[in-house]
């Protein structure tokens, strides 16, 4: 089992407007391939070249070193099973005669079903968890069992290569993450070569481990998730600015769009705060912040900190300690020169631990000078304190004059009041 | 199936059995048993030549030919239907009955006296329209490609523009019929009066090429009714499908008008009784629709004839008459049309 294709020089245009422009690309026997790419960029159009539903006007697609146009309806349907991203099912047919439809390339005009074609429509169903519905008719399906039908007919074939066109689209998230699974096991499996067009790289990479990225009906990269997927790529690709990051659990590589810098009108108009402390307890403050076009700066933060990156993205000053160390007072004044600039100063609900403790001394001196400083839900802050010491050290900012915002949505009032400055 | 068969017969011999002239079933066997070449009597019946003339010269061939009519226009109702993934298509909705019916009228109003192989003009003109007709389709079709491929929407859609300037020809020849406008109007409504045992001969092997053409691809057609993308990736040459059923059906369409004029409903209702009961399955319902269509013209036909005998009504009226009501009882019992359109 286990299909090689490869794909030369392909092109292809409808209405004289190109879609496939010298689309290159080979995939293995056994490659399990998420085929990325914005709306437009040719995906599904190379599919159905491949699925011989499109002719494409030059190149050529190699099956196994055979040039696809040598294979007849029924043997490409032996080599390929294809799984749209919806199936019309107009007709009362039940699941098992669609499924059974799979088995149309092996039977010839006047050979009836037999005994193994109806084990292996048993089989198949059984694999994608339909067996259940067998009696049933295609029209009362939910979506999502509606795909696992086709994708049922689609292990049916028996096929070599598996195409998904945005086989996910309309499913919910159990659904996708449960259909791509299925695609992944005939891989691991049975060695079928899968390729797999799909919208979502955040679900793509959990469940592929080669990419191959197309932009304008070329491929733009192709390779391992962190070859491919770079905010570089992603934003040549899809046109918008995106960071790549870890996914907290699994590790993967993970692709967020971000939002473009905020110009609000009357920019000039908005406070410069400073915001103390990174990673996700201090972003959401950032994010806000930057969301009503409020100048920042950031610090201190670790040099890996969500914190840091987002400063870097947005291009903000910061202050930044080298990961691991504590702040030993080299960071000082440069932190007391940021909070000073600033209209205002934040102290999200971050956690305290020995290494941090100097930003208070740092906070209390701006204080002294008049800083207004705001402290973000001091409700669970025991919960938060690894040192001991937090609690007492926050009452005593109250005491000289800090204010004490019970949620992060009583920020933007604040925000709004200080109006802007001169400074900074 | 078995049910159906049994209807058929059941059908064929009532047909035979009524008319303006009332036949025994007695003697309705004895007269048939006598055609059998091996000789089986059966005592105390006594059978009239004249009887015998009716039945075997004129009964026999009509509900033959009506049988052969029917079953035509339900199957190729059915192959429209599931081809065009349309419930509204009739075997009447490419316009081959437009061809046909411009053939039967240029005909009738020309007045020609042509006689070929025993057949009038109007019958030879009408197979003529029809297979005009399907060629002209042929050649919009090979125009109407895209690509490689030609969608079945711009199939139907061209089928329609050629039938309605088929019928605008029609009606413009009928506005000069004159005093055969009454020939006219009543070919149109169609019927089997007159039918002969020659039309049969001619007829039934036309009906049997287009049957055995499309029911050879039922399973093709199955997968068809899933779209053409998903047929094609389940190995269905659809192109070639599509240029079959489509010379099939068109086959079985143009032979049933031209000896029958349009009768309408049959090849609309039909089907889509068999589906509500049975299922999309193309192998059951191909010759499921057959044998019920060719049941339900027959007994229609012989209600045409019964009804205000000895004169009749075109069976067209009576075949929409009674099949409306109880195809809306039908669909009422089945609660929701199960297919065509979704869970309903």
């Amino acid at each position: 089992m286990g299909l090689n294709i490869e794909v030369h020089g392909l092109k292809l245009a409808y209405d004289a407007q190109p879609v496939l422009e010298d689309t290159n690309f080979s995939v293995e026997r056994g490659d399990l391939v998420a085929l990325l790419g914005a709306n437009g960029a040719g995906k599904s159009t190379l599919l159905r070249c491949i699925s011989r539903i499109l002719k494409p006007n030059a190149g050529h697609i190699m099956l196994d070193g055979t040039e696809l146009k040598h294979f007849d309806s029924k043997e490409a349907a032996r080599k390929m099973a294809v799984v749209p991203q919806e199936t019309t099912a107009d007709f009362d047919f039940t699941v098992e005669d669609i499924v059974m439809m799979g088995r149309f390339p092996y039977l010839n005009r006047f050979q009836k079903e037999d005994q193994s074609d109806r084990e292996i429509v048993q089989r198949s169903m059984e694999m994608t968890g339909v067996a259940h519905l067998a009696r049933r008719s295609i029209t009362a399906l939910s979506g999502g069992e509606k795909q696992r039908v086709i994708m049922a007919r689609a292990v049916c074939q028996q096929p070599e290569a598996l195409l998904l066109d945005e086989p996910t689209a309309n499913l919910d998230i159990g659904y996708q993450s449960m259909l791509l699974e299925l695609a992944a096991r005939l891989n691991r499996e049975q060695e079928v070569t899968v390729i797999a067009a799909i919208h979502d790289i955040n679900l793509a990479v959990h469940h592929f481990n080669r990419f191959i990225l197309l932009s304008g009906g070329r491929v733009m990269s192709a390779g391992r998730a962190e070859e491919v997927i770079t905010p570089d790529n992603i934003q040549k690709s899809y046109g918008v600015p995106a960071t790549t990051y870890r996914h907290p659990l699994h590790g993967v590589l993970q692709v967020s769009v971000v939002r473009e810098k905020t110009r609000v009108e009357g920019h000039t108009k908005r406070p410069v705060v400073h915001v103390i402390g990174g990673g996700e307890e201090a972003l959401p403050v950032l994010e806000l912040l930057i969301g009503r076009g409020c100048r920042l700066s950031v610090g201190p933060v670790s040099a890996q900190d969500s914190g840091c990156r987002f400063a870097h993205f947005h291009s903000l000053p910061v202050v930044i300690v080298p990961p691991f160390t504590s702040m030993n007072g080299v960071h000082k004044e440069e932190h007391l020169e940021l909070m000073r600039k600033s209209d205002l100063v934040v102290v999200p609900p971050i956690p305290f631990g020995e290494g941090n403790l100097p930003i208070f001394e740092e906070v209390e001196a701006v204080l002294k000078e008049g800083k207004p400083v705001y402290l973000i839900d001091l409700a669970g802050v025991e919960k938060r304190d690894y040192s001991g010491h937090a609690p007492q050290l926050l009452k005593n900012l109250v005491q000289r004059g800090a204010v004490v915002l019970e949620k992060l949505e009583d920020l933007p009032g604040v925000v709004d009041r200080h109006g802007g400055s001169d400074n900074g | 199936m078995t049910g159906l068969v049994g209807f058929l017969i059941f059908a064929v011999v009532s047909a035979l059995i009524f008319g303006a002239v009332s036949i025994g079933w007695r003697s309705v066997l004895v007269i048939l048993l006598d055609t059998l070449p091996v000789p089986v009597s059966i005592a105390g019946v006594e059978v009239s030549p004249i009887h015998e003339d009716i039945l075997l010269q004129i009964r026999l061939p009509r509900v033959l030919l009506a049988a052969a009519v029917g079953s035509s226009l339900a199957v190729a109702g059915a192959v429209f239907q599931g081809l065009f993934r349309n419930p509204m298509a009739d075997p009447y909705v490419i316009g081959i009955s437009s061809g046909a019916a411009l053939g039967a009228v240029f005909a009738m109003l020309s007045g020609f006296s042509l006689v070929l192989g025993g057949f009038g003009a109007v019958p030879l003109f009408a197979f003529g329209g029809g297979i005009i007709t399907i060629i002209t389709i042929m050649l919009v079709y090979s125009m109407a490609r895209v690509g490689r491929a030609v969608p079945v929407m711009t199939l139907l859609l061209a089928g329609i523009a050629v039938s309605a300037f088929l019928s605008a020809l029609v009606s413009l020849l009928t506005y000069f019929a004159g005093e055969r406008l009454h020939m006219v109007v009543f070919w149109m409504m169609g019927g089997l009066g007159g039918a002969t045992w020659h039309q049969v001969k001619v007829m039934v092997p036309y009906a049997l090429v287009g049957y055995i053409c499309v029911s050879v691809f039922s399973r093709d057609l199955n997968a068809m009714l899933l779209g053409e993308e998903t047929a094609s990736n389940l190995g269905v040459n659809t192109e070639r499908v599509k240029k079959i059923m489509l010379a099939g059906s068109s086959l079985l369409v143009a032979a049933a008008v031209s000896t029958s004029g349009i009768i309408g409903f049959v090849g609309l209702v039909v089907p889509h009784f068999v589906r509500l009961v049975a299922g999309p399955d193309h192998r059951f319902l191909l010759p499921a629709s057959a044998l019920l269509g060719g049941t339900l013209l027959i007994a229609t036909d012989t209600l045409a004839r019964v009804i205000i005998a000895p004169s009749e009504l075109p069976v067209g009226i009576i075949t929409a008459l009674l099949g409306a009501p109880m195809f809306l009882y039908l669909l009422k019992k089945r609660k929701k049309l199960r297919y065509f359109g979704g869970g309903g």
